[in-house]
C-alpha cells in the first residue's frame, strides 16, 4: 500500500469479500483521506450495484424446449438441401471442365493444321498446287470437258510460271 | 451421459430432453450478458444449438453441466462482441430519476440497507447493467462472475477458459474501471 492509501486494498478483491480487519483499516484511512473516501463509497455501490445484478436472471419461457428443437431441425434442413446444391454445383464444374478437355484434345488430335504453326512459303505453294491438281481430277468425266493436256499444264503451272518450268 | 450420448446419435427427443434439464442454468448464463430477455433467449438457443453440433466433443469425464456451461459462456462472449456497441462513457443524463434517487440513497448507512427492498432490485440492476455496457464484454464477464456471483478465480477459469492469472488481472482491472464510472456518477 502506497502512501498509506487504501485503494489498492480495495482494488484487491471483491468488495465484500474484503475481512473485518480490511476494511476497518479502509474505513478509518476514509475518515482522514478524501479521495480514498470517495473510492470505498463507489467501491460499495458498485458492490451493490453488481449483487443487483447477479440477482436478476431470466427463467426459460413455455415452450422453449420445442422452439429449440424446432430450429434444430430448420437448420439441419439447411444442411440437407446445402449438400446436394454443392454437388450440383460441383458436377456442372466438373462437366464444364471434361468437356473443355474434349474440345481441346479433338483440336490438337483430329485437326492437327489448325494447331500447327505457319509452314514454309514453298510448302503451302506445293499444298495449293495439289490442291489444284485435285480439284483438276475431281472434275467430272464427260467426254465434252476433257482437257487437253497442254490446257492441263496451264491450268497447274500457270500461278507458278517461272518456278515450275 | 446416457442422454447426451443417444443425442449425438440423433435422438431427438434425448436432446429435448437435455434442453428441459438444463434451460434455467443457460437461461442464467444468458443473463449475465444481456439486459433484455429476447436477447437472453436468443443466446439460450443459440447455446443449445451449438451444443447439439459439439455434443461429438464431449468426452464424459467432466460433467455435462461443466461442459455446457463453458459453451454457453463462450458463446455468450462471442455474442456480445459480435455486437461491437458500448456505451462510450455514462454520465448523469443517462440516468433515470429512480437510478439517480438511488444512487443518492446508497451515499448513507441506513440507505444502503434499503437497497435490499424488492423494489429497489430492478433499478440497482438497471444502474448496473448500464454501468457495465460502458465496459469490454471480457471486462463485464470477469466482474460479473467474480463480484456479482462471488465464484472463485478457479470456478471462473473452468467456465471461459481463461487462465487463472487473466481472471485476476482482468477482474482487478474491471473492478477499477467499474469503480471510476461509479465514483463519478456519485460525484456528479
Amino acid at each position: 500500500m502506497r502512501d498509506g492509501h487504501v485503494i489498492e486494498i480495495l482494488e484487491s478483491g471483491p468488495f465484500d469479500a474484503l475481512g473485518e480487519s480490511a476494511l476497518a483499516q479502509v474505513r478509518a484511512h476514509a475518515e482522514v483521506c478524501a479521495d480514498c473516501r470517495r473510492a470505498y463509497e463507489a467501491a460499495r455501490v458498485s458492490s451493490l450495484l453488481l449483487r443487483g445484478r447477479a440477482a436478476r436472471g431470466f427463467e426459460p419461457p413455455p415452450f422453449f424446449q420445442t422452439r429449440v428443437l424446432a430450429a434444430l431441425r430448420e437448420r439441419q434442413a439447411e444442411q440437407v438441401w446445402a449438400l446436394p446444391r454443392l454437388w450440383k454445383a460441383a458436377g456442372a464444374l466438373f462437366a464444364s471442365m471434361v468437356a473443355t478437355v474434349a474440345t481441346l484434345g479433338a483440336l490438337t488430335f483430329l485437326a492437327p493444321g489448325a494447331t500447327q504453326p505457319d509452314a514454309p512459303a514453298e510448302e503451302v505453294a506445293a499444298e495449293e498446287v495439289y490442291s489444284v491438281e485435285e480439284s483438276i481430277l475431281a472434275q467430272g468425266g464427260g467426254a465434252d470437258e476433257e482437257m487437253t493436256y497442254d490446257q492441263v499444264l496451264t491450268v497447274v503451272y500457270e500461278p507458278n510460271d517461272g518456278g515450275a518450268r | 451421459m446416457e442422454l447426451a450420448r443417444l443425442a449425438r446419435d440423433g435422438d431427438e427427443s434425448a436432446f429435448g430432453e437435455i434442453v428441459r434439464r438444463h434451460s434455467p442454468r443457460v437461461f442464467r448464463v444468458a443473463s449475465r450478458f444481456f439486459r433484455r430477455r429476447e436477447q437472453a433467449e436468443e443466446a439460450a438457443q443459440e447455446i443449445f444449438l451449438k451444443a447439439f453440433t459439439e455434443l461429438g466433443s464431449y468426452e464424459a469425464r467432466g460433467s455435462f453441466e461443466g461442459w455446457l456451461t463453458r459453451i454457453a459462456t463462450n458463446t455468450c462472449l462471442n455474442l456480445l462482441r459480435s455486437q461491437k456497441r458500448r456505451t462510450p462513457e455514462l454520465t448523469a443524463a443517462d440516468l433515470t430519476e429512480d437510478e439517480g434517487a438511488w444512487l443518492d440513497t446508497q451515499l448513507s448507512d441506513v440507505a444502503a440497507e434499503r437497497h435490499r427492498a424488492a423494489e429497489n432490485a430492478t433499478v440497482a440492476a438497471d444502474l448496473a447493467d448500464k454501468v457495465l455496457d460502458t465496459m469490454s464484454p471480457d471486462d463485464r464477464l470477469a466482474l460479473t462472475l467474480v463480484d456479482g456471483e462471488e465464484l472463485s478465480v478457479k470456478e471462473v477459469a473452468e467456465v471461459t477458459g481463461w487462465s487463472e492469472s487473466k481472471v485476476k488481472v482482468q477482474a482487478f482491472r474491471a473492478r477499477r474501471r467499474m469503480r471510476e464510472a461509479v465514483e463519478r456518477l456519485l460525484g456528479r
